[in-house]
């Protein structure tokens, strides 16, 4: 169903409810009944009451005569108005402005009010339709394997495999409670202690704590060539202030990597920081660990609390800071598909479009890379140069 | 698409609630019966838009629709279905959908069942009604709007307040706002008479249903929010003075007085100033009320959300309501007409009375809950003003209004003979006495003082069962002519007595709850016992489990009398996942009218947990009294009198009889 269904269901509801508002005016003005006819009623009631009230001795005799006589008074008033009171019966004449006003204001006042606040072009969005057909939104996706889980708690691959992508997002007690699930059901491997121990060092704000300590050093005795969780032993001797220990471990490491892995940069810091000298190597990478442009939760709750307007604004400037970064270091796939995919969500197709290009001209269609970002553009209804071979 | 028609919905509610609001009012000045007829129709058209708009919002909560801002704010899908419908007002844009909900629900009663009003009242007081309903109309589309959307949808929700995952939640706001809104529609007589400058017992009549509908279900949400905190804040304690729960207090003080005020009105056309100033007061106070919990002044779990755009157009709203009725009144007031006379001591004289302890009262509890508040606006100072200041002020003007109400019931109109009220009463005083001794003995342990007060609750209690005995002449006729009698007696006068005697029964679950309850913190371990108001209570240990989107430690709790094991409870402390929220669910066993309160507290080192556990004596007869006072609502509710005036018009032609059968009586 398409918008225009919804306009033709909103025109409708606009007409009956202007036809019900009319109808008042379409009647003949009937005659209409004495107004005080309720009133006299109720005197007369009262005057029932009053002798009800005299047999059960709740007012004295004097005192009932009092009150029998103030009611009669009312009641003669009452009955003397109502013959004279009488409404006016109105000619169709009069209400020429108020059936236009009663007319107009509904189509008119409710157009203005629903186009400047509401979202016609948007579809209703029951969560278990979303569910059924996820596509490849993640958090649909996160929000199935959790269903699954909690049917099927046992199912250890499935831990493992929500583990990281909570750590990502930074949901951290549901990071820690599915490392420690895949731990206990899987085994314990070194990723997923390297992990659950990055949960616990996140969660505790960069401080590696006993617990988070224990989970790396038993990820090192599991798979001793761990760059991460071998890292984090060093962090943790850092801030226990045992720099000379702290130093052996990052000089090690810088040993046996790869002069042009990601993680240098990092561990050439941490040498220096403890006293040691770092091997000059040639080129910079970049820092794996903080894949640009991803919003930090902070920012997301924030997100939450802004108003619509606000919020676009946030999201555009994290787009923007994503493209400069790009710039400066094009070789990011996985930013360079975030990128298309924001200004292809945000309405921007020639922005997307140029991301595309730039894109591809870094990793070539014909690639395994460069098919990812064809297939994101295909997606998202963009046309990619040199797709088709 | 749904949603969408229900934000059309509620936009095209504002256009209709426009129109209600002015042109039966001018249809009423010229007497055009098109334009006043547009009421009746206008509201019942209202209430449709607005129904068909809550419900649209309703189905987004049902089936989870995380496009709409407000449901992914304030829900999660793996909530069980009961709180995915309350949680609809479980916030504050829902709950304000809640408040013109219940508002143009009694907008269309009145459409529907004033038939009988005369035509220009009907008019003015449906305009009056859609007045304010345009005005959080607009309050709801431009600051609270609940059909805001999300685009891109997140794929879960931020989870409902745990504390608000209650079944109380599906009860209590609903109850509340009855009672809160209904008094607009007495506002709304009020206004509308000072505006035709024409107040009688006619009105008053055809006012009083819905001050007694509105009353009724003020009591019982009030109540419900009271038990509510009472079993899930885990503080033992069931009424905290707290701002907002003074909120919601003040409108059924006042409304209390209303109720009074208008009876006499109704009976005897005197106290009219004070009928309407009280209508025009406790709708004011129920606008207040909202005022302080929707504004974020005050920061509790009602507030949910604070933004200041709120609360300065809520203020707003609140000058125009309430400084627009005030002068009315006053510009109205001098020209209305006295009703009765009546002596000092008499019914009226005693409602009276009951009018300005109340009112008063309110006004106790007016400063005690706006003062700090000033206070902290105007010197920066933080000050909590606390039961200590309540109990001083309003509990000691209570005590005389106590001790009245039994003998208003007593006193006959106009002249009353409170020395022949005194000789008809003294055994119930007596009886009174013996009976807060009897319990004294029984529960020994509080304060001789103590004595009084649950003496004054008998008093209450037997002051109300006295007046039905001396209506029905028990002890002096034959108890079946005695009874027949009662039978024919109107049912307000059941009404009476049971409220009465309501108040008396939670008067003595106060006094018995706070002079006999104990309090024991300790720290336990497993297989450690306490003994708590005669029973023994064991710590069997702790377990973890999980709710569907919490985890909770219980620990298990075994009662014994003796050394006959009697009962058994769990008492958890909770995690809500979403949220990271705790909550502590109080494992409450209730002996009789009594009750056994069990609240865990933080672990120890040692395995240990800190427990606290209460005993609390006839804690139930405070709620129960509320409950008691509910029912009498109903029962006086369905007096045939309340029907008469604006009844169907056939029944004239019985009335001729009438006179016939009374007086066979």
């Amino acid at each position: 169903m398409g918008p225009m269904v919804l306009w033709i269901l909103l025109a409708f509801l606009t007409a009956g409810v202007a036809a019900v508002l009319l109808m008042p005016f379409a009647r003949t003005a009937a005659a209409t009944p004495a107004d005080r006819a309720g009133d006299v009623e109720v005197y007369r009631d009262q005057l029932e009451e009053l002798n009800r009230d005299r047999a059960q001795g709740l007012i004295g005799t004097q005192e009932a005569e009092y009150a029998r006589a103030e009611i009669g008074r009312r009641l003669l008033a009452a009955a003397g108005a109502g013959s004279v009171s009488g409404t006016v019966a109105a000619k169709a004449s009069r209400h020429r402005v108020a059936t236009a006003i009663v007319t107009l204001l509904p189509p008119v006042l409710g157009l203005c009010l629903y186009l400047s606040l509401g979202n016609p072009g948007l579809p209703d969005q029951p969560l278990q339709a979303r569910l059924a057909n996820p596509g490849n939104n993640l958090a649909l996706l996160v929000t199935k394997a959790e269903r699954h889980l909690a049917q099927n708690p046992q199912d250890g691959a499935g831990w493992d495999l929500l583990a990281p992508i909570y750590l990502r997002s930074m949901r951290l007690g549901d990071a820690e409670l599915a490392f420690r699930n895949a731990v206990r059901i899987l085994g314990p491997s070194a990723t997923r202690l390297t992990g659950l121990g990055e949960t616990l060092v996140a969660a505790s704000d960069g401080v590696v704590t006993d617990d988070a300590r224990a989970a790396f050093e038993q990820a090192v005795k599991l798979d001793p060539d761990n760059p991460r969780a071998r890292f984090y032993t060093g962090l943790g001797l850092e801030q226990a202030g045992r720099a000379p220990e702290a130093k052996d471990v990052f000089e090690k490491i810088a040993g046996e990597s790869p002069s042009d892995a990601p993680w240098m940069p990092l561990v050439n810091e941490h040498i220096a920081k403890n006293g040691g000298q770092v091997a000059p190597k040639g080129a910079a990478g970049s820092d794996a660990a903080q894949a640009p442009g991803n919003p930090s939760s902070q920012d997301v709750a924030a997100a939450g609390q802004m108003s619509q307007g606000d919020r676009q604004q946030m999201i555009r400037g994290m787009v923007d800071s994503l493209a400069a970064r790009l710039k400066e270091d094009p070789k990011n796939l996985d930013g360079w598909l975030r990128l298309v995919r924001s200004y292809a969500v945000l309405g921007n197709k020639a922005k997307a479009q140029e991301a595309l290009k730039s894109g591809l001209t870094q990793f070539p269609a014909v690639g395994e890379d460069g098919k990812q970002l064809v297939a994101l553009a295909q997606e998202m209804g963009l046309a990619a140069e040199g797709a088709n071979p | 698409m749904i949603i969408e028609i229900g934000h059309y919905a509620l936009v095209l509610a504002l256009a209709t609630a426009l129109i209600v609001s002015v042109m039966p009012m001018i249809g009423a000045r010229r007497g055009d019966m098109a334009m006043m007829t547009l009421a009746t129709t206008g509201s019942l058209a209202l209430f449709a838009l607005v129904l068909m708009s809550f419900g649209a919002l309703t189905w987004a909560y049902v089936v989870s629709d995380f496009s709409v801002v407000n449901v992914w704010e304030n829900s999660h899908s793996l909530m069980p279905l009961i709180y995915k419908f309350s949680g609809v007002w479980g916030n504050h844009e829902g709950s304000m959908m809640l408040w013109l909900l219940i508002l143009c629900l009694f907008s269309a009663m009145v459409a529907l069942f004033g038939r009988n009003l005369p035509e220009t009242l009907k008019a003015n007081v449906l305009a009056v009604q859609a007045l304010i309903a345009s005005a959080f109309l607009f309050f709801i589309l431009l600051t609270s709007n609940p059909f805001l959307r999300l685009d891109p949808a997140p794929a879960e929700g931020q989870d409902l307040n745990p504390v608000l995952q209650d079944l109380g939640l599906a009860i209590h706001p609903p109850l509340l706002y009855l009672g809160y809104v209904g008094f607009s529609v007495c506002f709304s007589f009020a206004v509308a008479a000072l505006i035709e400058g024409r107040i009688d017992a006619a009105w008053a009549r055809w006012v009083r249903p819905w001050t007694l509908a509105a009353w009724t279900f003020l009591t019982a949400g009030i109540a419900m929010g009271s038990y509510w905190a009472y079993y899930e804040l885990g503080w033992g304690g069931w009424w905290f003075w707290d701002p907002v729960e003074n909120a919601s207090f003040m409108p059924w003080l006042a409304g209390t007085a209303l109720l009074h005020s208008a009876l006499v009105m109704e009976k005897r056309e005197a106290l009219k100033i004070w009928t309407v100033l009280l209508a025009i007061i406790t709708f004011s106070l129920s606008l207040l009320g909202t005022f302080l919990v929707r504004s974020g002044v005050l920061t509790s779990v009602h507030s949910f959300a604070t933004d200041p755009t709120r609360g300065i157009f809520i203020l707003c709203i609140l000058a125009i309501f309430i400084g627009g009725a005030f002068t009315l009144f006053a510009w109205r007031a001098p020209s209305l007409k006295s009703g009765g006379l009546f002596a000092p001591i008499s019914r009226e004289g005693a409602l009276v009375l009951n009018n300005l302890i109340l009112t008063v009262a309110t006004g106790t509890v007016l400063t005690g809950t706006l003062y700090p508040l000033v206070l902290e606006t105007l010197t920066g100072e933080k000050i909590s003003v606390g039961a200590p200041f309540f109990n001083m002020t309003f509990g000691l003007l209570m005590l005389p209004l106590l001790v009245a109400v039994p003998f208003g019931p007593l006193l006959a109109w106009k002249r009353g003979d409170l020395l022949g009220a005194l000789q008809r009463l003294y055994l119930v005083a007596g009886l009174s006495l013996v009976a807060g001794l009897v319990f004294f003995y029984i529960y020994n342990g509080g304060p001789i003082l103590s004595i009084f007060g649950l003496a004054l609750g008998f008093w209450g209690m037997f002051g109300a069962v006295a007046d039905l005995w001396y209506r029905g002449n028990f002890g002096k006729v034959k108890l079946g002519v005695a009874f027949r009698r009662l039978s024919g007696l109107p049912r307000s006068t059941f009404g009476t007595a049971l409220a009465h005697f309501g108040l008396g029964v939670t008067v003595l679950g106060i006094f018995a709850a706070t002079t006999f309850g104990t309090e024991t913190v300790t720290e336990m371990k497993p297989g450690a016992s306490v003994d708590a108001g005669g029973y023994t209570l064991t710590f069997d240990g702790m377990r973890e489990a999980a709710g569907p989107n919490y985890t909770e430690s219980r620990g298990h709790f075994t009662v014994k009398r003796g050394s006959v094991s009697v009962a058994e409870t769990w008492s958890s402390k909770r995690l809500y996942t979403a949220r990271r929220m705790p909550t502590t669910e109080a494992g409450i066993l209730s002996f009789g009218a009594s009750q056994l309160y069990v609240s865990l507290g933080d672990p120890m080192a040692d395995g240990g947990i800190v427990v606290r556990i209460w005993w609390k004596p006839f804690i139930l007869c405070i709620w129960g009294g509320a409950l008691v006072m509910m029912f009498a609502g109903f029962v006086s509710l369905s007096d045939r009198r309340l029907r008469v005036g604006a009844p169907s018009r056939k029944a004239k032609a019985a009335k001729v009889v009438k006179p016939g059968l009374e007086a066979a009586e």
